[in-house]
């Protein structure tokens, strides 16, 4: 679709190949998703808003923002089917004078289904952002399990974080819950490296990408993953 | 637990009675219907006001007029109208004892568990009573103004203290706040004054008992509390109201303002009449409460306990100016039947090194609707400043909802901020580990959902946890998740 998207990862079983224009992402009975968005570029921002997962079926949404990136994020998933499973995970690195707006819709429609959200992201510069996560479980959605995780570094004076973590819950039988922090690099740590003779620079480098590899931790291809993970440390590096 | 036991149980809670909900009958006088400036004239002449008050309140009338209903809340607001609301009633006074109060009046309050005259029993609490438009009386004034304490009713600290009225009034909550802050400026009637002087410890908990009781009234009080530095108050607020069909209207604004070194304690139990079963009637509680913490090391702990109301929108917020100051904010809001309550707090972090701490904890059942939504704001001066929040929900029953939404913006790298909050039901571990141990079902719930509470629970002042903990056993009582 557009040159941002460096790569469309790991690719199976999709009913509806992501194609231009289309913006409702349907995962049929039992099938699975799994996406890695790379956005190098501010021109443009996810080729998907909308998600629909059926019975059974599985989507693993990753998205990274690169350095020098500022975009819109948006995306509502409907968990329509039983027993599906949704993960929605991001990465922000923002050393500049970036502006990022993540905003995502969990909507859990029927149950016995679960969903995880996991955000993390560094603001440095004059760099803003603004995260707006929502959990909304629906009165017959029971034994629904929703997760919702976001993190987020300040590295400098200029920078601001404003996130909005939201539950919405009409059903009793359920396990949900959300956790926002928004802090600074332990001075601690960076101590402990340091009288062990590791740089304050690499110290704080290690800091950041150890911040930021929980989202890496359950990518299941590993080739992805590592490239991944590659371009991830070498922005950090730069930061 | 069989479906049937559990249907009967949570039958029971509905029939709860509300054990307020008397009306008291004494003579009152009212003035007409409606709202517009010749009414509000009418309140400040009856109140015997000077002209800088009127003004005030006329200069917020004409913000009121401009201003919208606010509409972002999670909540289901039946329109109000507001030139259908009497905006002042009052008991008369008996020509014969004018300085006495009212029998009736007294025994409405001792039937409330609030005794008018000063007992040596019960010498820990000092009280000012508030029944509809007007304080009745106020209790223990003169021991506290020994220690140069002023406690009185808002009325008569514009009489007898204008300058400190003048200086402190609308200096946390501005007339145009919002709709119902402005609407309160304008037709507000009676509420609390208290002044604590430098270096003074209250030796009493001082506390404000509101009453509305008039058919088709509002009641809207307003309560100023000042902490000069160096002195501590502890102040408790409590409410209820008679059991009616219509829907009355309480819009109160609380301020309170603490100086360098000052600490106040300001613990609410809200029991206004919640509505019958079906949803009919009940007191819309829509609430502006304020605090700001002006000096450096001053504190302000917020603890309330929401039982009542039909609608609940109510944010107790501190302003963090001074640098090391710090503020807590603990509540408990329990919704049952068609109660709905949007309710939360806000802590704006301007000063250095400054320290809040949230703890929430929302219970809900029956078709109740249940809010966290919370603001944490860290100003790009708030050095090292430090909050921490949680939010805990718990659901009873499965046609009711619990939600939470914080709004967390941090704009300092020093600055340290982390939230979290979960939703769930009683497990059924924990209730089968009591079952067990030969603990009954309601019991159990009983005793899962005070251990739930307990954090809060534990910060309220001993007046008021056992009038507390009866509370929340009354209104849950038996519930089964």
């Amino acid at each position: 679709m557009t040159p941002s998207i460096e790569r469309e990862a790991v690719m199976e079983n999709v009913l509806q190949p992501v194609r231009e224009n289309v913006r409702t992402v349907t995962v049929a009975q039992g099938e699975t998703l799994e996406r890695v968005f790379m956005l190098r570029d501010s021109s443009c921002g996810l080729p998907m808003e909308h998600l629909v997962l059926e019975a059974g079926s599985r989507a693993d949404v990753t998205v990274v923002v690169m350095p020098g990136v500022s975009c819109d994020i948006r995306l509502a998933v409907d968990i329509a089917g039983e027993n599906a499973c949704c993960s929605v995970k991001g990465i922000y690195l923002c050393p500049d004078n970036e502006k990022v707006h993540i905003a995502v819709d969990m909507n859990h429609l029927v149950p016995h289904c679960s969903s995880r959200q996991l955000f993390k992201g560094i603001a440095g510069g004059s760099s803003s952002v603004d995260f707006y996560g929502k959990i909304i479980v629906a009165a017959l959605a029971q034994k629904t399990e929703a997760y919702q995780e976001n993190h987020s570094l300040l590295l400098s004076d200029k920078s601001c974080v404003n996130t909005r973590p939201q539950l919405e819950i009409y059903a009793d039988d359920v396990k949900c819950s959300h956790g926002a922090t928004i802090g600074r690099l332990n001075g601690e740590e960076q101590f402990y490296m340091r009288s062990r003779g590791i740089t304050l620079r690499e110290a704080r480098v290690l800091q950041m990408i150890s911040f930021l590899s929980p989202v890496f931790h359950d990518m299941p291809e590993s080739a992805v993953r590592e490239e991944i993970e590659e371009a991830v440390e070498k922005a950090v590096r730069q930061m | 637990m069989d479906d049937r036991t559990e249907k009967n149980i949570l039958q029971d809670i509905a029939g709860q009675e509300y054990e307020h909900g008397f009306v008291t009958d004494v003579e009152q006088e009212f003035i007409p219907k409606g709202l517009n400036e010749d009414i509000i004239r009418l309140i400040s002449a009856k109140k015997e006001e000077p002209e800088w008050l009127l003004e005030f309140r006329l200069g917020a009338f004409r913000r009121w007029q401009k201003m919208k209903v606010p509409a972002w809340a999670h909540l289901k607001i039946p329109e109000i109208d507001f030139q259908d609301i009497i905006y002042y009633a009052a008991p008369k006074k008996d020509s014969d004892r004018p300085k006495e109060i009212d029998p009736e009046l007294e025994k409405t309050f001792d039937k409330l568990g609030i005794p008018l005259g000063e007992r040596a029993a019960l010498a820990g609490v000092a009280v000012d009573a508030v029944f509809d438009s007007v304080s009745v009386a106020t209790t223990f004034r003169q021991a506290l103004s020994e220690k140069g304490i002023i406690f009185c009713s808002f009325s008569e600290a514009v009489k007898e203290h204008p300058d400190l009225v003048r200086k402190y009034l609308a200096s946390v909550v501005p007339v145009g706040d919002n709709f119902y802050a402005a609407l309160n400026s304008a037709v507000f009637s009676d509420g609390s004054f208290c002044y604590i002087p430098k270096g003074v410890r209250c030796p009493m908990e001082l506390s404000s008992y509101f009453r509305i009781n008039a058919r088709g009234t509002g009641q809207f009080e307003r309560t100023l509390i000042v902490a000069d530095e160096g002195s501590y108050v502890s102040y408790m607020e409590g409410c209820t109201a008679p059991m009616r069909d219509e829907n009355q209207l309480h819009a109160a604004v609380v301020e309170i303002v603490v100086e360098k070194d000052a600490e106040v304690k300001y613990s609410t139990v809200q029991n206004w009449y919640p509505g019958d079963a079906q949803g009919r009637g009940g007191i819309f509680n829509f609430v502006t409460k304020r605090g700001i913490c002006k000096g450096c090391g001053s504190h302000l702990s917020w603890t309330q306990v929401e039982t009542g109301s039909a609608i609940t929108w109510k944010y107790p917020s501190t302003i963090l100016k001074g640098d090391n100051s710090s503020s807590e904010f603990y509540s408990v809001a329990v919704t049952n039947n068609w109660q709905q309550a949007d309710t939360g707090t806000k802590m704006i972090h301007i000063g250095k090194n400054t320290r809040s701490r949230i703890i929430s904890k929302g219970i809900s059942a029956g078709h109740s609707q249940n809010s966290y939504r919370g603001l944490v704001k860290m100003l790009p001066g708030a050095d090292n400043a430090r909050n921490y929040s949680q939010c805990d929900s718990l659901l009873i029953g499965d046609k009711c909802g619990a939600h939470t939404f914080p709004d967390i913006q941090n704009a300092n790298m020093t600055a340290v901020v982390e939230h979290e909050a979960t939703t769930s039901k009683i497990s059924e571990d924990q209730l089968f580990y009591c079952n067990q141990r030969g603990i009954g079902p309601e019991e159990a719930v009983g005793l899962i959902v005070n251990g739930y509470a307990r954090e809060v629970l534990s910060k309220l002042p001993m007046e008021f946890a056992v009038e507390a903990q009866k509370l929340l056993q009354v209104s849950l009582e038996g519930s089964v998740g």
